[in-house]
């Protein structure tokens, strides 16, 4: 009995020792590991790639990473790649042994936050030396990178953008117009309501960003460009009640008070939205590039679907477009900030670029890249890229950077009593300035 | 069986010891029983547990309570205390660096307009949901066992059958139930002709909270009928049968037989519902509708998820967190008090 005893308690001592051994050394344990010298004539270590899989899929980054290893035989890439991605490499950029490159895109990864948490490295002069294709990589963008005070952290790879969806062969059918302004969208929504019986406005009121960011943020860059989006995300004093953004306010209070917004949106998840849209439920929708890979498995196979800008502007002016942007960057800690270099560099080549649009169905941020000729790249991504440059009928508006969670969370709340109907613009302007000045206090 | 009488002789053997030790019952027995239980079982040597050394009792406890313990700490008492910590800090929950800022999280908690809402919500949950599921199961379990339903072994897998799905699925399944356009509700309404009540259930500022209720409720019932079956069937049937030659009508039968002795397990089935759902009604939530319209759905748990993973404030999520640990275990004290009753043995 006193043997088995003894050795019991030994035993329980061992197994508390490994368990407190195990927990204090799990932060530091691999931060010797994986490292890569950077030989001085070539690139080579280990290079460890993380990146969210989602809408686009994931075929294109293996095709540019197997490009890349038959360029630098010398480097051993690692993939940490996934749906859930974001949320499993948390613990790593918390303990301070982040992959060497982040592609920021999906659910729990923010450009801004990794920013303002000093995680990113200042590729602000690096860039600037970069050649691609045989002229400088700044040269090569439909948008440049996000602008934090002068400096840049990342690189915006994928140009998505949103915009409004229509079906367009119900309207070739029924022979109603495309509109080009607000007010032809108000007659046109009006005559389906008529027509068809349907409400003809719908979006996901439980993420209500998608009508911030595909229709709002349109609106805004229509009616004070860059700069009032610049405001307007910066949470800047008296930017959200200032009178361009009443304005289009009023329009949204205009479609809400014409019953032209579906009555149960904010039931509505985007799946459920876009599947309204899809059986004919409504006829305009909201959301980027996506949606037709995003429906492929639900949608009838000939859904022809048609995208334009979402139509927020005055007669007389050009639809804007507001690209959204998924970005690629360094991080700050990564251990072969060399073969980091080497691969974001290699990615931002012509070649690529139309292998995206042909892969993802989206569209990669550089210019002049030739989609008409391309048969595998769906038609509406070619209409897109045909209207995206053509200054005369869509402008290009940017923001400087995604809006803050923080901000956009109290103005999505206060955006979805005023598409109700619960409140009216000039309540919603005074909770959306309560916000921002909420926000700019805060930081 | 008499536990008491039992227990002031001495145990002879291992099989009663068992027996004893692990009666589910033995909340009712004093602790220091259960100790000399198991003293006997593993020292069945005549005599010897008399003689048996201070160091090897003390040694044997720690053999049994120390791995528990351990893990206790580990899983239980380390997160608990590390989010009372991180409550102290401006931290983004996504890098290595932290802030102190002392109270102002806290500050920030009693400003921010949404709590109070969340608040309100969550015990709006905790009441609608103890009537709910109390009563039905209550129903259930007197039917299922007094009304000698032949079926009642079907019923009682048809009740239980939520529980076995998990959260998500159910919140899912009722997500489409709701569903303004397609939704079983609607359309229900919509063919008998009561179309003018059809409304996007969890997209109205109103009905979106009082909708949530139904589900978990629906969810619920099955394992507290279980709970209670259990106990209606543990009351003496004599109890019943001298009840019914007094003339005790059914009705009085269940206020004054049924309910006083399964009020153990009424009790206890109260105090889980009001602990998971003040833990874990985010669930239902952040599945059915993310805390919207508006906020109209909002719970502690949800907008802790909310704070501390979409907007990156950990440290002021980790306040809310320490909120529902307080306002969880005020409550379960609070009903500790009103619950109480004196045991009834007839």
């Amino acid at each position: 009995m006193k043997e088995v005893c003894k050795r019991l308690s030994l035993l329980v001592l061992a197994a508390v020792l490994v368990l407190f051994t195990a927990c204090s050394s799990g932060s530091d344990s691999t931060n010797d590991g994986g490292s890569g010298e950077s030989g001085k004539g070539g690139v080579s270590g280990t290079l460890e790639i993380q990146y969210f899989v989602g809408g686009y899929g994931d075929a294109w980054w293996k095709e540019v990473i197997s490009d890349f290893k038959k360029k630098y035989p010398d480097v051993t890439i690692k993939e940490d790649a996934g749906p859930n991605i974001n949320e499993e490499m948390r613990t790593r950029w918390i303990s301070g042994n982040p992959p060497d490159v982040v592609y920021i895109d999906g659910a729990g990864s923010s450009e801004t936050q990794m920013v303002e948490d000093k995680q990113l490295m200042d590729i602000t002069d690096w860039v600037k030396t970069v050649q691609v294709d045989g002229k400088p990589l700044m040269d090569t963008f439909i948008v440049s990178p996000s602008d934090y005070d002068g400096k840049m952290y990342s690189l915006p790879l994928v140009f998505d953008t949103w915009g409004t969806w229509y079906n367009k062969a119900l309207f070739k059918e029924k022979g109603y117009k495309v509109p080009t302004d607000f007010n032809s969208w108000m007659s046109s929504m009006k005559e389906i309501k008529k027509k068809e019986g349907v409400t003809p406005f719908v979006t996901t009121g439980k993420y209500p960003y998608y009508f911030l960011r595909g229709v709002l943020y349109p609106a805004f860059g229509a009616a004070g460009g860059d700069k009032l989006l610049s405001d307007v995300i910066s949470g800047k004093k008296g930017a959200w009640s200032s009178k361009p953004v009443v304005g289009v306010m009023q329009k949204v209070k205009d479609m809400q008070e014409a019953g032209l917004i579906d009555p149960g949106f904010a039931a509505l998840n985007h799946t459920q939205s876009q599947m309204n849209f899809i059986l004919g439920k409504n006829a305009y929708i909201p959301v980027g590039f996506w949606l037709p890979n995003e429906m492929a498995k639900d949608a009838p196979k000939d859904f022809d679907y048609g995208f334009i800008p979402s139509p927020m502007n005055d007669p007389g002016k050009p639809m804007v477009v507001v690209p959204d942007l998924r970005p690629l960057a360094i991080a700050k800690e990564a251990k072969n900030p060399e073969a980091a270099k080497a691969f974001v560099s290699f990615v931002f080549q012509k070649k690529y670029a139309a292998k995206f649009a042909e892969l993802t169905g989206a569209m990669m941020n550089m210019k002049d890249v030739d989609l008409s000729n391309n048969d595998k790249v769906p038609g509406y991504l070619k209409d897109a890229n045909t209207m995206i440059n053509d200054p005369k009928k869509v402008a290009i508006h940017n923001k400087p950077y995604p809006m803050s969670a923080d901000l956009e969370k109290p103005i999505s709340d206060a955006l979805v009593s005023l598409m109700l109907g619960k409140i009216d613009v000039n309540e919603f302007t005074k909770r959306a300035e309560a916000a921002a000045e909420k926000y700019r206090n805060s930081n | 069986m008499n536990l008491r009488n039992e227990q002031k002789r001495p145990l002879k053997n291992i099989g009663t010891a068992i027996n004893i030790g692990f009666n589910l019952d033995g909340m009712q027995q004093p602790l220091h029983s259960l100790r000399i239980d198991f003293y006997t079982i593993f020292n069945k040597k005549k005599g010897d547990w008399m003689v048996q050394s201070k160091g090897r009792k003390y040694l044997f406890l720690l053999f049994c309570l120390l791995p528990t313990f351990l893990l206790f700490v580990v899983f239980t008492v380390y997160p608990m205390i590390n989010g009372l910590y991180m409550s102290f800090f401006e931290w983004s929950g996504a890098s290595g660096n932290k802030t102190f800022i002392g109270w102002d999280n806290y500050k920030e908690l009693f400003s921010d307009p949404i709590i109070p809402k969340t608040i309100w919500h969550d015990y709006f949950l905790v009441v609608t949901k103890v009537i709910g599921i109390m009563i039905l199961s209550l129903f259930f379990a007197v039917a299922l066992t007094q009304l000698k339903i032949k079926e009642a072994p079907f019923y009682r897998i048809v009740f239980f059958f939520p529980n076995i799905m998990s959260v998500v699925v159910i919140g899912i399944l009722w997500t489409f139930i709701y569903n303004p356009d397609l939704g079983l509700i609607n359309s229900g309404l919509n063919k008998i002709g009561l179309g003018r009540l059809a409304k996007p259930w969890l997209g109205d500022t109103f009905w979106a909270l009082p909708s949530l209720v139904l589900p978990s409720v629906w969810a619920g019932i099955g394992l507290f009928m279980l709970m209670l079956i259990g106990g209606i069937l543990s009351v003496p049937k004599s109890l019943y049968e001298a009840a019914d030659i007094d003339g005790a009508s059914s009705w009085k039968q269940f206020w004054q037989i049924t309910v006083p002795l399964v009020w153990p397990q009424i009790k206890t089935s109260i105090l889980y519902i009001v602990i998971t759902t003040l833990n874990g009604s985010f669930i239902i939530v952040q599945v059915m509708t993310e805390g919207g319209p508006n906020n109209a759905t909002q719970v502690m748990g949800s907008y802790l998820y909310q704070k501390a993973f979409k907007e990156f404030n950990f440290g002021y999520g980790a306040t809310i967190g320490v909120m529902i640990l307080i306002l969880s275990l005020v409550t379960v004290l609070l009903l500790q008090v009103f619950l109480k009753r004196e045991k009834v043995d007839y």
